[in-house]
């Protein structure tokens, strides 16, 4: 039982890790499912909520708003921003673009990404901008059962519960409610979704209102986790296993491919790593979306691709 | 060069159909996907020469028949034979070398290439330099381009397509793709060519220009044609048999004048229930 | 008027197939390779102007050729064989690491078979890499391709025996002995850098108009209507790979040994990769032509951005001009992709296209 303390905090701080990826995550599928774009910019968007959140809340606190009022208050500003960035986007980047395939949509947003990411940091800095929106420090629990207890660190718990409450909310959003259906319509084809009527402008816009939104509350935990600064923008990079992995159209599915990733990450770094060199961190969630890649080719809970002539 | 020259003005002897050897033979060919049956046990030949039509309401399992043939989809009963040779499967690349070639209902053309380019891809198994030869390009590889243009300006020629030779074929009007499609599988100098629905969507004077076409080439190159068609006039002045498919199972096989006096083909067409 | 085609039919297919063909172009192109490879030395050895420093030649010149060579490694990957890379910073230093240790390890190989020797290294692993590509499509390519830039980070970082286990990490370039001619200035490495591209884009537009550069087009446009015709998917897609692989491992070594001096891994990150990236498609999917102008105004944008303010009185910090870069390069994609989607070369086209009736419209 002696390795076991030490798995079981391993694994429950990767899970909880895990979660915090299906954040960023889940701004990508939404998007996704709503327009079937793939959104590059996700990471840039977290970075552009972030930098809003805290260089308002800074603001305002040198004002002398107290801490909860100032917390307010930044959160609507970056939400401000984002409604504003997603009209600019809708309206310059992807509406002209309608009908295009997916790879030319795709790049689009890769250009997106550079604007952003430039943008913000013009607009708000470039340094490192510490956060503190949630407690930091760790519960130590089952120190009985296991010499020195389990670390768990209550930031990690915080994102859980958010990433949980989010999921939950926006799958009801999408099965339940009318523009969800709308939204789902648009996904999947948007010449046929105009035709019927859909006004595909204002979903493109709404949509992109709420990843963004979702990218404003992953701003808020791991703005606190690593505090706000541009290598944010990587967690684009490391939510694409993730999606590999839970689906690029499940929401539910973005939380089961955090899991995965998260754990696997972690366990691999500390029982791998010490015999190649250290730091497999850094690859081995792509190297392992690359596995299930060549295993099924279309993730592992896509849809079969059936090519027709 | 005589390998390769491919002359379109020395006519072929001509028996009649039934008497000259099989070129094709599909036995007891079964396909399905999922629960779908798309084609139940059907059985038929393609003889050496002649003009096959296959024809049938939609959704008969026409196009899959050909998917079948070109080795695109796998039957899970039956045998096809082709050349004497009897397989299970087959590949497209098998299908392709041994002298199968085929045009597509949704004209499938390399739309980011001129139509020059298009036709020259059909010559892609005939080339033989490596890519170091081409690398290099002049010399070996040089010679062999103009070879295989030549005899591509050939095709361009009998089509009648010179003047729209470079032009990116994603800009054509539909007929004329359709056009670039058949000489793209001209260039693989075929033995059997199939054609999926190739006059669909053209008019009167396009339709004639592509009888026209497909006769010469059956004629003067000997070339064995099997097609999907829709138009029943062009059937029957075209084909020396047909074979109806109805809902996957084959209904009639004949020449044309037998086939359009069967009760079961004018049941089919008409919609009448069983 | 100047550029009127009138006049030239080209009588045999030989002529109608050569790089340039009109003769306008052939003559523009002379030019250009003659200023390039006689006149720019000549300025430089007797001082005269801009070529009499070195900052044309280290900071504009020898990088604009060798990420033009890497340029053109990718686009044929991603531009004519339709495989989306996210990997082309770790080919780089995949074809930098095994030069730097082929030249350690084996003195005795001359500098070039090194070279070259590393791009064939950085071809197989291009062929390994490339495999997945014969079931996995598109984005989730992209993925696997991620795999690879993130993989050889590490390892070149990790792994001290690529490094020859230096503390710093950071190793340099061996003497430029090149059969005896010794490369040392700026301007002899610039004439060694402009001979390998030079070839290196002959071979490249030799293989792109001919039968693999069709095969490769043909699956980029409808892979399963080229395999009906017999083009196999396995033979196309692999062997864009390791083309592609040579060409960007060549260009890593190049960008090492000739431009550099001495390295760390970070120049090959996936910043390097999403900079080839944008190259390609600023300057044109497809287009040889294209690599060249993407790479020139990647690297010009910042210096641009640099000197006209600052000679403008308006001098504007480090930083900003980081940011305008990213605001500017990322505007232009997608700019170019909603106006005209084949980049900066289909622009050029159009534009030689009005050159020829100019002075009338049409």
């Amino acid at each position: 039982m002696e390795g076991l303390g030490p798995f079981l905090e391993v694994l429950i701080g990767g899970l909880l890790a895990g979660v915090l990826y299906s954040l960023v995550a889940l701004g990508f599928v939404l998007i996704y499912k709503a327009s079937g774009v793939f959104n590059f910019a996700q990471g840039a968007m977290v970075l552009l909520a972030g930098l809003a959140l805290v260089r308002s809340l800074d603001f305002l606190v040198a004002k002398g708003l107290p801490f909860e009022v100032a917390v307010v208050g930044a959160l609507l500003f970056a939400g401000a921003i984002m409604a504003i960035t997603a009209w600019l986007i809708e309206r310059y980047v992807l509406g002209p673009l309608l009908n295009q395939s997916e790879m030319t949509l795709f790049m689009s947003t890769i250009g997106a990404t550079f604007i952003i990411e430039g943008a913000a940091q013009m607009l708000f800095g470039s340094d490192v901008y510490p956060l503190q929106l949630y407690p930091t420090d760790a519960w130590i629990i089952l120190d009985e059962v296991f010499p020195g207890g389990i670390l768990i660190s209550k930031l990690d718990v915080w994102g859980a519960v958010i990433a949980g409450i989010l999921v939950a909310g926006l799958a009801a959003f999408f099965q339940w409610t009318r523009t969800g259906r709308a939204l789902r319509a648009v996904a999947d084809d948007h010449a046929a979704a105009q035709s019927v009527g859909i006004p595909i402008h204002w979903i493109w816009f709404v949509v992109w209102l709420i990843a963004g939104l979702v990218a404003v509350v992953a701003a808020t935990v791991w703005g606190t986790k690593l505090g706000v600064q541009f290598s944010i923008t990587f967690l684009a990079l490391k939510a694409l296993p993730v999606l590999i992995i839970g689906g690029f159209t499940s929401i539910p599915g973005a939380i089961v491919g955090g899991l995965v990733i998260g754990a696997g990450e972690k366990l691999a770094e500390i029982y791998l790593g010490p015999y190649i060199g250290g730091g497999i961190e850094y690859w081995f969630a792509y190297v392992l979306a690359l596995a299930v890649l060549l295993v099924r080719p279309q993730g592992l809970f896509g849809e079969r691709i059936i090519e027709r002539i | 060069m005589t390998a390769v020259a491919m002359t379109l003005d020395r006519p072929a002897a001509v028996p009649k159909a039934e008497e000259r050897e099989i070129l094709l033979s599909v036995e007891n060919v079964s396909l399905s996907f999922g629960g779908v049956k798309a084609i139940r046990d059907v059985s038929f030949d393609i003889r050496k020469g002649e003009i096959r039509a296959i024809i049938g309401p939609n959704g008969a399992g026409k196009t899959s028949m050909l998917n079948v043939i070109n080795g695109f989809y796998h039957p899970q009963e039956g045998t096809i034979t082709f050349k004497g040779q009897r397989r299970h499967r087959m590949a497209p690349y098998i299908a392709a070398s041994q002298g199968i070639a085929r045009t597509f209902q949704n004209v499938a053309l390399f739309k980011g290439m001129s139509t020059l380019d298009n036709i020259m891809t059909g010559r892609t198994l005939k080339m033989r330099t490596g890519i170091l030869g081409q690398a290099v390009y002049w010399g070996w590889s040089q010679k062999e381009e103009i070879r295989h243009r030549e005899v591509v300006e050939r095709i361009i020629d009998f089509l009648e397509i010179e003047h729209i030779r470079k032009t990116p074929v994603g800009k054509l009007p539909y007929g004329l793709q359709k056009r670039v499609e058949l000489g793209r599988a001209l260039a693989m100098e075929p033995e059997l060519l199939l054609l999926d629905e190739p006059m669909a969507g053209m008019n009167l004077e396009e339709k004639q220009d592509m009888c026209r076409f497909i006769l010469d080439v059956n004629d003067q190159l000997g070339t064995t044609i099997a097609l999907i068609e829709h138009d029943m006039g062009v059937v029957m002045d075209l084909s020396d048999r047909v074979v109806v498919l109805d809902h996957g199972v084959k209904i009639a096989d004949g020449t044309p004048d037998e086939v359009q006096r069967n009760q079961n083909v004018i049941d089919a067409y008409l919609g009448v229930t069983r | 008027m100047l550029y009127r085609e009138a006049g030239q039919f080209k009588t045999s297919y030989a002529g109608d197939m050569a790089i340039f063909p009109i003769r306008q172009d052939r003559i523009g192109l002379a030019i250009l390779l003659a200023f390039a490879f006689v006149v720019v030395p000549l300025l430089a050895y007797f001082e005269i102007g801009p070529f009499g420093h070195d900052y044309i030649f280290k900071a504009i010149l020898i990088p604009f050729l060798i990420l033009s060579l890497a340029a053109i490694g990718l686009n044929i990957l991603t531009g004519y064989c339709g495989q989306i890379s996210l990997g082309g910073g770790a080919f780089m230093a995949i074809g930098a690491y095994a030069a730097y240790n082929f030249s350690l390890r084996i003195p005795e190989l001359p500098l070039l078979f090194s070279i070259l020797l590393s791009g064939g290294m950085a071809a197989f692993v291009g062929i390994l890499f490339g495999i997945p590509s014969l079931r996995i499509k598109g984005l989730y390519l992209a993925v696997a391709t991620l795999a690879a830039q993130f993989f050889f980070d590490w390892l070149f970082l990790r792994v001290p025996w690529f490094t020859n286990y230096t503390p710093s990490g950071s190793v340099n370039a061996p003497e430029l002995n090149f059969f005896g001619w010794v490369v040392n200035t700026p301007a002899e490495r610039y004439m060694l850098a402009l001979m390998f591209v030079t070839v290196f884009a002959v071979i490249a537009k030799n293989l792109t108009r001919g039968n693999i550069g069709r095969q490769w087009m043909a699956i980029r446009d409808m892979d399963i209507a080229a395999e009906l015709m017999g083009i196999r998917p396995l033979y196309a897609k692999l062997s864009a790979f390791a083309i592609s692989s040579f060409f960007i491992g060549v260009a890593g070594a190049l960008w090492a040994f000739v431009h550099l001096g001495s390295w760390e891994p970070l120049t090959f990150n996936i910043e390097r990769s999403f900079q080839l990236l944008f190259m390609v498609i600023i300057g044109g999917l497809g287009s040889i032509l294209g690599c060249f102008l993407g790479a020139a105004f990647i690297l010009i944008l910042p210096i641009f951005l640099d000197q006209v303010p600052h000679a403008m009185g308006v001098p504007l910090s480090v930083e900003t001009v980081s940011h305008l870069v990213y605001i500017i390069t990322g505007a232009l994609i997608c700019f170019l992709l909603i106006v005209e989607p084949h980049g900066f070369a289909r622009l050029w086209a159009i534009a030689k296209e009005k050159l020829r009736l100019w002075p009338f419209p049409y």
